[in-house]
C-alpha cells in the first residue's frame, strides 16, 4: 500500500478490531481498496487501567502488585482521571500480563482497598475499543498506510462518507428431512447449508468442508442469518465436532475459533421486561448479522449500523448484538477520553439526602394530558424533535455540570427545582449529543434534497433511525443508577424544562387561535378554534422554535383522529389512539397493529377497519361508516367460528418472563413451553412462544394449545376464545363509536367467557390426590 | 421515577381503592351514580395536579374533583336549555 495516496483516495478501510488468543495483542483486520483482499495483522497491545487514592495506598499497592503474576508492569504518576477533577491527583496506572485478566486483576485491587479507597478507571473497555481510542482509529475508517502504522483519512464524525464495498451472503442451515423452523432431533444431520448463491448438500462430513472451501472462494466480509446465533452457527459446530473435524479444519471466520460460545444465552432484565439473548459465536476477521438476535438491525439495517460502530468505535459485532444504550455508552467514553479524562468503572456517586417533598416535587416525568375520548377532526399535531437531548445540550446539563462549585451564581436553572447548570464549561453529555443532533438534522436535509439517489436515501433513513434510537436512551441513562456518566438530577432537571416548556406552550398556542386537546411530553395536539379559518401551523411553529429555543415541527393536520379510553375506567388513555392525516397516512398508537403479541388474525381485522376509515373525510365521515365496520366484524366473525380461518394466522406470541420451571399456574404458555420441552425445545426466560389456542379450557397441556414448532396445519382451534379476541379488537377500535364486546357477543351468539375452575395450587392438588389415596393415610 | 416514589396517578389509583371501601354502604343508585361522578373528576386532572408537584395528595385530588363539579355546575348554569 502506498502511503502517499491523496485523502480522497484511501489504501483501504480498517473493518474491525479483534482481541487476540495470546492475551497480548490485538488483530487489526483491514480491507485493501484496490484487491478487495482483507487483511490480518496483530499488533502487541496491553493498555493499563488506572488506580487512584492517597499517595500513600498507592505506593503501597504498586509495592504489592510489582510482583504479582497478574501484573506486567505498574507506573505511578499524576493526573486527572475524572471528569469532576480540578487539579492533579496521583494515579497508579497497572499494565496487566494478559488482557483478558484486567477484570480480574481490577476485582482484586478494588478489594484490597477495601471496596472504598481506591476508584479505578478503563477496567471494563475491550482492547480494541481502547486501541481505536489511543490510534485516533475507528470501524469502517478510510486508512493510509501499512499496518499497523494506520492512518485514518477522515474523521469519525464525517457526515458524508462511503462506506466500504462489503461482501454479504446469507447463510441457512437446513437439517436433513426437517422443515425449517421446526424442531430438529437431537442427532439430526445437517442436509443442506446455503451460502450465498451456492447450495451445498451430500454427504455430512463433505458438505462441511466444501462449506469452508466456500467460504475461502467467495470469502463474504459478512454472514447474514436469521437465528444463527441460536441455530445455524450452533448446529454447524455440533455436526463438525460429530464428523471429527477440528476447529482449524473448520474455521467459519478468517481465523481458527473455537467451537464453543464466547458468551452463553442468558435471560436479562431491562425496563421491567425479561428478556432473552442467545449465545454468541465470534467469527474473527468477519460479521456475523443475525436477523433475529439484533433488535438495531431490524431498523437501522447495515447502514445505520455502521454508522454506530464509526461513533462509538465498537465492532459491529458488539453493535449489532448490543442495544443503543451500549453505543451511546461507547460514545460518551470516547468524548471522555479525547477530554483528557477516563472512564470510571464504577459509578461511585450516591444520590444525596432530601426532604421527602423535595423527592416528590423533583421525581416527575413530562406532562401528560388525558385525550378527550372520541373521534375528532380538524387536529394539528405538533412535535418537538429530539427534545431531550436538544433541552440537555442548550440547558448544558451533564452530571459534572449540575450545581457545579465554579457557577453559584448560574442563570441557567430547572424551573421549580433551582438545579444550577456550569456557564463556563460544555459537559461531557452535551459534548456528546451535540454531533448527533447536528448529524441527525444533516441526514434529514440530506433525504429530502432534491434529486436525492433513492438508494441513498434509504441508507441515510437508516441511519436517522439509528440516531434517533441512541438518542432516545441518552436521556433514559441519565436516571439509571449504574449508567457511568449519568446522574439523576440531570434526568430530573431534563423533566422540570420540558414540563416547563409544554406548560409555556399551551397559552402561546391560546392565543394564536387553538385549542389544547391533548399532549404528551413533547407533543400537542391543538384544534383551531374557527375550523373555517385556522392558524398557520407552519408559522406557529417557526415562532415557537424561535421563542424557546427548540425545535417545534408540524407534523401534519388530521383528517379524523380516535382517542380511546381505558378499558378500566373509560376515561382517555394518552398514549392509545389512532388517526389520518391530510397527507396520506395513518398514525397508530397502542392497538394492536402495534404490539407484537397480535395474532394475524386481529391484524387483518384491523388492517380492514382502517382501509374503511381511509375514505373518511371527516369525523362525521368515520361514524358515518360504522355500520359497514360493524359488517366487516360480522364477516370475521362468521368464518372464525366455521373452523376454517388458517391456524398459521391464529398464532398469539408471548414473551416469558420466567423460566417455565417457576410457573405455578397452568396457562396457555406453560401448556405451549410443555410441548416443546416434551419435543426437546427448552426455552428460557425471555424467550417468546407462540402457540394456536385449541381448547382454551382444557386442563390438558396437550389439548390446550400447540405450539408453532409443531403444528401439522389441520388443528381444530377453539372458535369461541378467538371470537372473544376479535370482539376485543373491534371494542378496542371501536369504543367510542358505542362499541362494546358484550354487545358483539351478544351479536355473534357467543356466550359471554366462561369462568375458569379456581385456580388450585400445586400443592392443593398435592393434597387432594394423598386424600384420594385414602382416609386412613396418617399425614 | 414511579419507585422511589410513587407517581401521582400511581398514588391516587392506590387511594381509589380506598375509595371502594366508601362505595360500597352506599345504598341508592343515585348515590353511587353520584360518587362515580367524583371518582371520575379525581381522575380527569391528572395532568394538572402532577404538574403541581404537591407532597399532599389530598389536596391536588380535591382540586381535580372540584374543578371537575366546578365546570359542570358551570355548564348546567349557563345552558341549561342544551342539555335537557
Amino acid at each position: 500500500m502506498a502511503a502517499a495516496s491523496p485523502p480522497s483516495e484511501p489504501d483501504g478501510w480498517l473493518l474491525d478490531i479483534t482481541e487476540s488468543d495470546d492475551g497480548r495483542s490485538v488483530v487489526l483486520w483491514t480491507k485493501e481498496r484496490t484487491s478487495g483482499r482483507v487483511h490480518r495483522t496483530a499488533v502487541e497491545y496491553r493498555p493499563p487501567f488506572l488506580v487512584t487514592g492517597t499517595r500513600n495506598d498507592l505506593s503501597l499497592l504498586a509495592r504489592r502488585l510489582a510482583d504479582h503474576a497478574d501484573v506486567e508492569s505498574v507506573r505511578l504518576g499524576s493526573g486527572r482521571p475524572s471528569l469532576f477533577d480540578r487539579r492533579n491527583r496521583p494515579v497508579l496506572s497497572v499494565v496487566p500480563s494478559r488482557n483478558p485478566a484486567r477484570r480480574a486483576l481490577a476485582r482484586s485491587v478494588d478489594a484490597l482497598g477495601g471496596y472504598e479507597r481506591f476508584s479505578l478507571y478503563d477496567v471494563d473497555l475491550g482492547p480494541p475499543q481502547l486501541y481505536h481510542l489511543a490510534h485516533d482509529l475507528y470501524p469502517f475508517a478510510p486508512v493510509v498506510g501499512r499496518p499497523p502504522a494506520l492512518r485514518a483519512t477522515e474523521p469519525p464524525e464525517t457526515i458524508d462518507y462511503a462506506t466500504p464495498p462489503l461482501r454479504i451472503a446469507p447463510l441457512e442451515v437446513r437439517i436433513a428431512g426437517e422443515r425449517r423452523g421446526r424442531i430438529p432431533p437431537p442427532d439430526g444431520r445437517i442436509g443442506s447449508v446455503r451460502l450465498g448463491e451456492v447450495t451445498l448438500e451430500g454427504p455430512e462430513e463433505e458438505l462441511l468442508r466444501a462449506l469452508v472451501d466456500e467460504l475461502a472462494r467467495s470469502d463474504p466480509d459478512v454472514l447474514l442469518t436469521e437465528g444463527g446465533d441460536s441455530f445455524d452457527l450452533p448446529w454447524l459446530y455440533r455436526r463438525a465436532a460429530t464428523c471429527g473435524l477440528s476447529p482449524a479444519e473448520f474455521p467459519l471466520g478468517r481465523e481458527r475459533v473455537r467451537f464453543r460460545p464466547s458468551r452463553p444465552a442468558r435471560s436479562f432484565e431491562s425496563y421491567g421486561r425479561v428478556l432473552h439473548r442467545d449465545a454468541f459465536y465470534p467469527l474473527p476477521g468477519r460479521f456475523h448479522i443475525d436477523r433475529e438476535n439484533s433488535f438495531l438491525y431490524r431498523d437501522a439495517e447495515l447502514a445505520g449500523l455502521v454508522d454506530a460502530a464509526r461513533l462509538s468505535r465498537l465492532s459491529l459485532t458488539t453493535v449489532v448484538r448490543q442495544s443503543p444504550g451500549t453505543c451511546f455508552t461507547a460514545m460518551e467514553m470516547a468524548h471522555a477520553l479525547e477530554l483528557g479524562a477516563h472512564v470510571p468503572w464504577k459509578k461511585n456517586r450516591p444520590e444525596g439526602f432530601r426532604r421527602a417533598d423535595q423527592l416528590v416535587a423533583a421525581d416527575r416525568g413530562g406532562v401528560i394530558f388525558l385525550p378527550p375520548v372520541g373521534v375528532h377532526d380538524h387536529i394539528d399535531e405538533f412535535d418537538f424533535a429530539s427534545l431531550y437531548p436538544h433541552i440537555m445540550v442548550t440547558k448544558n446539563l451533564s452530571a459534572e455540570t449540575l450545581e457545579c462549585r465554579c457557577c453559584p451564581e448560574s442563570p441557567v436553572r430547572a424551573p421549580g427545582l433551582g438545579y444550577r447548570s456550569c456557564t463556563r464549561r460544555v459537559g461531557l453529555i452535551p459534548r456528546t449529543l451535540a454531533p448527533l443532533l447536528r448529524r441527525r438534522l444533516a441526514y434529514k436535509a440530506a433525504i429530502k434534497r432534491p434529486g436525492v439517489d433513492p438508494d441513498e436515501a434509504v441508507r441515510l433513513k437508516r441511519r436517522v433511525k439509528m440516531l434517533k434510537w441512541i438518542l432516545v436512551t441518552a436521556f433514559g441513562y441519565q436516571g439509571y443508577r449504574n449508567a457511568r456518566f449519568g446522574r439523576i438530577e440531570c434526568h430530573e432537571a431534563i423533566n422540570a424544562y420540558a414540563r416547563d416548556l409544554l406548560a409555556r406552550l399551551v397559552p402561546e398556542a391560546e392565543r394564536t387561535g387553538y385549542s389544547v386537546v391533548h399532549g404528551i411530553v413533547d407533543s400537542l395536539w391543538l384544534r383551531p378554534n374557527d375550523v373555517d379559518r385556522p392558524p398557520d401551523p407552519e408559522a406557529f411553529a417557526r415562532r415557537m422554535t424561535e421563542r424557546f429555543g427548540l425545535p417545534l415541527g408540524y407534523e401534519g393536520r388530521y383528517r379524523w383522529i380516535v382517542f380511546l379510553p381505558a378499558v378500566t375506567h373509560g376515561l382517555g388513555v394518552p398514549n392509545r389512539y389512532y388517526g389520518y392525516y391530510e397527507h396520506g397516512e395513518f398514525k397508530l398508537r397502542g392497538i394492536g397493529a402495534r404490539r407484537h403479541d397480535t395474532t394475524v388474525l386481529v391484524r387483518r381485522f384491523e388492517g380492514e377497519v382502517l382501509a374503511l376509515f381511509r375514505a373518511a373525510r371527516d369525523a362525521e365521515g368515520v361514524r358515518a361508516l360504522l355500520p359497514r365496520a360493524l359488517a366487516r366484524a360480522d364477516r370475521f366473525a362468521e368464518a372464525v367460528r366455521s373452523g376454517s380461518w388458517p391456524v398459521e394466522e391464529l398464532l398469539i406470541a408471548h414473551r416469558i418472563g420466567q423460566a417455565p420451571e417457576a410457573f405455578v399456574t397452568f396457562t396457555d404458555s406453560v401448556a405451549a413451553l410443555r410441548q416443546l420441552a416434551e419435543a426437546g425445545a427448552s426455552r428460557g426466560a425471555g424467550e417468546v412462544v407462540r402457540y394456536v389456542l385449541l381448547d382454551r379450557r382444557s386442563r390438558s397441556f396437550c389439548d390446550r394449545v400447540r405450539p408453532a414448532e409443531l403444528l401439522e396445519g389441520n388443528e381444530s382451534y377453539d372458535a369461541a376464545a378467538y371470537l372473544e379476541l376479535l370482539a376485543r379488537s373491534a371494542e378496542t377500535l371501536l369504543a367510542p363509536l358505542g362499541v362494546d364486546r358484550n354487545g358483539l357477543r351478544a351479536r355473534w351468539g357467543v356466550p359471554p367467557a366462561p369462568e375458569r375452575d379456581p385456580y388450585h395450587s400445586p400443592e392443593d392438588v398435592h393434597q387432594s390426590r394423598l386424600r384420594a389415596v385414602g382416609s386412613d393415610a396418617s399425614y | 421515577m414511579g419507585r422511589t416514589a410513587p407517581t401521582y396517578r400511581q398514588a391516587l389509583e392506590e387511594r381509589m381503592k380506598r375509595w371502594d371501601e366508601f362505595a360500597r354502604l352506599l345504598t341508592s343508585p343515585e348515590e353511587r351514580a353520584a360518587f362515580e361522578m367524583v371518582r371520575t373528576g379525581a381522575r380527569r386532572y391528572v395532568a394538572q395536579a402532577t404538574y403541581v408537584g404537591s407532597p399532599d395528595l389530598l389536596e391536588s385530588l380535591l382540586l381535580s374533583v372540584l374543578t371537575d363539579l366546578a365546570v359542570r355546575v358551570r355548564s348546567e348554569t349557563s345552558a341549561p336549555a342544551s342539555r335537557r
